[in-house]
């Protein structure tokens, strides 16, 4: 099958080493990007939710690829589940948008968290996409320090209820389970998490947010939550330890928020190599005049280097998952992770500009591909921590915990 | 830029039927989708003003087609040209047949085309060809299997 992406599945295992099972999956990912690539397209013009990225997922059995084989998933390690996002990445971050959040922040929180009886309660349906998770952690007064998260819970019967607002949630309109983080009423310590049923009476969508810079393809909501009941068999780890949770998850997350950036740098310099070769100006291909060659080095050159520092974080993540208890390789993992995902979203962003420069005047034109990574990718550097929580995360892991300057 | 596609459909319809048909300007003229102001020009010939949409942007582009018959029952190419909306293209299409009472129909279509519809970039671009090019032998097909 013809693939979209520049290295072959053989070229990538030649660099990192795969399984059998792996070069399928990367091979099923070539296939899903292309067959998404159109829709994706369209409803991005149209600034429109992709309803079908869910179901070009499922068809590939790509909704499950970090869960368990045990529990019907693919079972990939992180590195694969990079790889794998890499090359989904150059459909856009839309599409990255949903299967990060569903897999990354969705199932491997309830993998690496959930009790027996959660994890075979959600992860085949997980695995087979019945199940579409969302991460209900930001609010509309808590972004970046999510420790002042307002949402609550009460004790009532045999479970909780949650009242409160969650806000900027990729898939909340769309998911079946929502992650909610919340703390206990009259308690500003103690956040727990929860897997909410979104079909419970009290939880409601108030917003589709359509008025974004771009990502118009992933679901982005508004959601509330009033007095929804959530049994006790859905508390997520212990009780009072749900920021544990979160931030494993936002580790898991930013990995593939980076890697869907590496594969929007390689789409970038994919069509800026084909629009610079054969459009002429003053008489020759614009890929001639040295300021382009200036672009595509910039391009080529991000792209290369955060590979590198994304398939490090994944190995690393790799690593701590072979020994869960090691706090210093989940440290390493976390900040390794804050280095990816810092230097890729930037890094996309600017390559989206650069070859929307390329393109000159069509470039400036939402019809152009890479005015579509340009808008896009521009939430990268927000979204699952902002530019500068990475950077005080960098920068505090290499000063010392002393140093954090966000206490 | 440069696009080639390929591909073969199986025709319920017996080989020298097809034949006749595709080659026949007045049934292409008929079969055309978003077609308007179509009009045969003599019997290797027609033009028509044909209407191309990516999402909801859509482009009128002036299309005259050709038809020769390569080798006569089994073989013809239908080049199509055309220019409008900032954009020109020129499609050269071969059609190979095989077959009995059914009749399969093999073909490739090379495109080049410039302009602003060339700034979409190769792979999109295939990818909207690719689902034009079922709807056209869709309805070619079916509109075979109801002639013959």
């Amino acid at each position: 099958m013809e693939t979209l992406f520049q290295s072959s599945v053989d070229e990538v295992d030649r660099l990192v080493g795969l399984g059998e099972e792996e070069k399928v999956l990367l091979q099923d990912a070539d296939a899903a990007a292309a067959e998404l690539l159109v829709s994706e397209f369209e409803k991005y013009v149209e600034r429109k939710y992709n309803p079908e990225i869910a179901g070009v997922l499922r068809r590939h059995n790509l909704m499950g690829v970090p869960i368990a084989t045990k529990y019907g998933g693919r079972g990939a390690r992180q590195l694969a589940e990079a790889l794998f996002l890499e090359r989904m990445g150059q459909t856009g971050m839309g599409v990255i948008t949903l299967a990060d959040v569903h897999m990354c922040l969705g199932s491997l929180a309830v993998q690496d968290w959930g009790s027996e009886e959660q994890k075979d309660r959600y992860l085949p349906a997980a695995a087979k996409g019945d199940v579409l998770f969302a991460y209900g952690l930001t609010e509309p007064e808590a972004g970046s320090d999510p420790g002042s998260l307002k949402t609550s819970y009460a004790r009532e019967g045999a479970g909780f209820r949650l009242t409160g607002s969650k806000y900027l949630i990729s898939n909340g309109s769309i998911a079946t389970n929502m992650i909610v983080f919340a703390r206990p009423q009259g308690d500003s310590k103690g956040v727990t998490a929860f897997l909410v049923d979104t079909k419970r009476e009290g939880f409601s969508v108030d917003m589709r947010l359509e008025e974004k810079i771009g990502l118009f393809t992933s679901d982005t909501s508004l959601v509330s939550l009033d007095g929804a009941f959530v049994p006790k068999e859905d508390v997520l780890g212990e009780e009072g330890k749900g920021l544990s949770v979160a931030y494993s998850a936002l580790l898991n997350g930013r990995i593939g928020i980076a890697s869907g950036c590496l594969g929007v740098m390689e789409d970038c310099l994919n069509q800026v190599r084909e629009r610079t070769t054969s459009r002429v100006q003053h008489g020759k291909e614009i890929a001639r005049h040295q300021l382009i060659q200036k672009h595509v080095a910039f391009i080529e050159s991000s792209l290369e280097a955060c590979r590198w520092l994304v398939y490090r974080a994944a190995l690393k993540k790799d690593e701590f998952g072979g020994s869960p208890r090691d706090v210093s390789l989940r440290s390493e993992a976390d900040r390794l992770s804050a280095v990816a995902k810092y230097m890729s979203s930037r890094c996309a962003f600017e390559s989206a500009d650069r070859a929307v420069q390329c393109f000159g005047g069509f470039g400036y034109s939402i019809m152009s591909p890479v005015a579509k990574h340009f808008l896009d990718s521009r939430v990268a550097r927000i979204y699952e921590g902002t530019d500068e929580i990475m950077e005080l995360k960098i920068a505090s892991s290499v000063l010392g915990k002393q140093f954090e300057a966000y206490r | 830029m440069q696009l080639h596609l390929d591909g073969s459909t199986v025709i319920n319809a017996p080989q020298s039927k097809v034949y006749a048909l595709l080659t026949d300007p007045n049934f292409i003229a008929k079969t055309l989708p978003d077609a308007e102001d179509v009009h045969v020009l003599d019997a290797q010939s027609l033009e028509a003003r044909m209407k191309l949409r990516v999402a909801v942007v859509s482009s009128a582009l002036k299309v005259k087609m050709s038809i020769s018959k390569t080798a006569p029952g089994s073989k013809a190419t239908l080049v199509a040209e055309g220019t409008g909306s900032g954009s020109a293209m020129k499609i050269t299409s071969v059609f190979d047949l095989a077959g009995g009472s059914s009749t399969t129909m093999g073909w490739s279509a090379d495109a080049e085309i410039t302009g602003v519809m060339a700034g979409l970039g190769s792979s999109l671009l295939k990818g909207f060809a690719t689902k034009k090019v079922a709807e056209i032998f869709e309805g070619i097909t079916k509109a075979i299997e109801e002639a013959a």
